[in-house]
């Protein structure tokens, strides 16, 4: 029978609590044309996004966004900036969409030391605290919540890798967490 | 699925009208198409191709059409309970696991049932389950939820939001 090796050696437990640095999410902040381009895409009418007077008569007092549309800001290339999605694909015809564009690397957490290649999504977990309004910039820092161990079917370890990412607003409010969980095998 | 109207004249649900293991009214979405499901890359400028390019995603990933997003539905979960909880209560948290892939064609019908009723700080907290069904019958996303909904003749479920005591 042969020993099986922690997957969780010291240098993997030492990144639990490592935190990124804290980064503007919103390259123009919250604006209209933003909003409603999401809020068709969620196919959600709700007048709370884009109807002034009846917005103003609600407990928010004004136009907001839906309840996580705070996240999905950081996507976003830069006027002026090079173009991503051209240089991926000089490099890689067979790029696919993905690899080489969309992680700036601001604000990323480093790696976790492990030689399990293979990432699965293990779910995600979301509170939602406050709704960002129009005009409101956002700001996003990463962390590492947790990092644990377990044995899968084939007696082979895996990492449970939980990311966490709290959302605040210009003035430091809380506007939402979003938690992660990554399975490296 | 509630029209613009419907939702500026939500009456509000409160604690006290739920029980166990009572289901919730249903939104139903799709069924979806292509356009859709790139609308959704668009408008969050997510450009991996799987999500559009139908040949990359067939014959380049072995796929059995394009997908829809795992990011989309991470925004249609709360879309929904926030509807249920407009327009003071609060959808608080939500849980959920991504399983069967979303392809073109697919109707997705958004459920959520009671599974315990608890007071704290005098706010009326609703734990559910929750999940994304497909037309055939399929899990797509389970889950579960927390929502915070007023209770008659109690205080107003505070915003922004503060997490209850011990909570």
């Amino acid at each position: 029978m042969t020993a099986t090796t922690s997957a969780l050696t010291d240098e993997v437990r030492a990144m639990i609590g490592v935190t990124g640095d804290k980064v503007e999410a919103s390259l123009l902040g919250i604006e209209r044309e933003g909003l409603r381009r999401f809020t068709q895409a969620i196919m959600d009418p709700d007048p709370r996004y884009w109807d002034d007077a009846f917005a103003k008569s609600t407990r928010y007092g004004g136009i907001v966004t839906p309840p996580i549309y705070c996240t999905y800001l950081g996507r976003k290339t830069p006027a002026g900036a090079d173009d991503p999605v051209s240089r991926a694909f000089l490099e890689n015809p067979n790029c696919d969409g993905v690899a080489g564009i969309e992680d700036s690397g601001v604000g990323a957490l480093p790696l976790v030391p492990t030689n399990l290649r293979r990432s699965l999504n293990g779910g995600n977990e979301i509170e939602v605290y406050k709704y960002p309004m129009l005009g409101d910039r956002i700001f996003s820092q990463a962390k590492y919540a947790d990092i644990a161990e377990k044995i899968g079917k084939d007696g082979k370890p895996f990492l449970i890798i939980t990311t966490e990412v709290i959302y605040t607003d210009q003035d430091g409010a809380e506007l939402c967490i979003l938690r992660q969980v990554r399975l490296r095998r | 699925m509630l029209s613009a109207d419907e939702l500026r004249n939500k009456t509000q649900l409160y604690f006290d009208d739920l029980e166990l293991q009572q289901e919730m009214t249903a939104l139903v979405i799709g069924p979806l198409t292509t356009t859709h499901i790139f609308r959704w890359s668009a408008a969050i400028e997510n450009w991996g191709r799987i999500h559009y390019d139908q040949n990359f995603a067939i014959y380049h990933e072995g796929l059995p059409n394009i997908l829809g997003h795992g990011s989309w539905k991470q925004s249609i979960l709360p879309r929904y309970l926030k509807d249920i909880c407009l327009p003071d209560g609060w959808m608080w948290k939500v849980s959920f696991q991504h399983r069967a892939m979303i392809v073109p064609g697919d109707t997705i019908t958004c459920w959520a049932k009671v599974t315990s009723k608890s007071t704290q700080d005098g706010l009326g907290l609703i734990g559910l389950d929750v999940g994304m069904l497909l037309q055939t019958g399929v899990e797509t996303c389970p889950g579960k939820a927390t929502i915070v909904l007023p209770i008659r003749g109690g205080r107003a479920v505070p915003y922004p939001f503060v997490r209850p005591k011990n909570a």
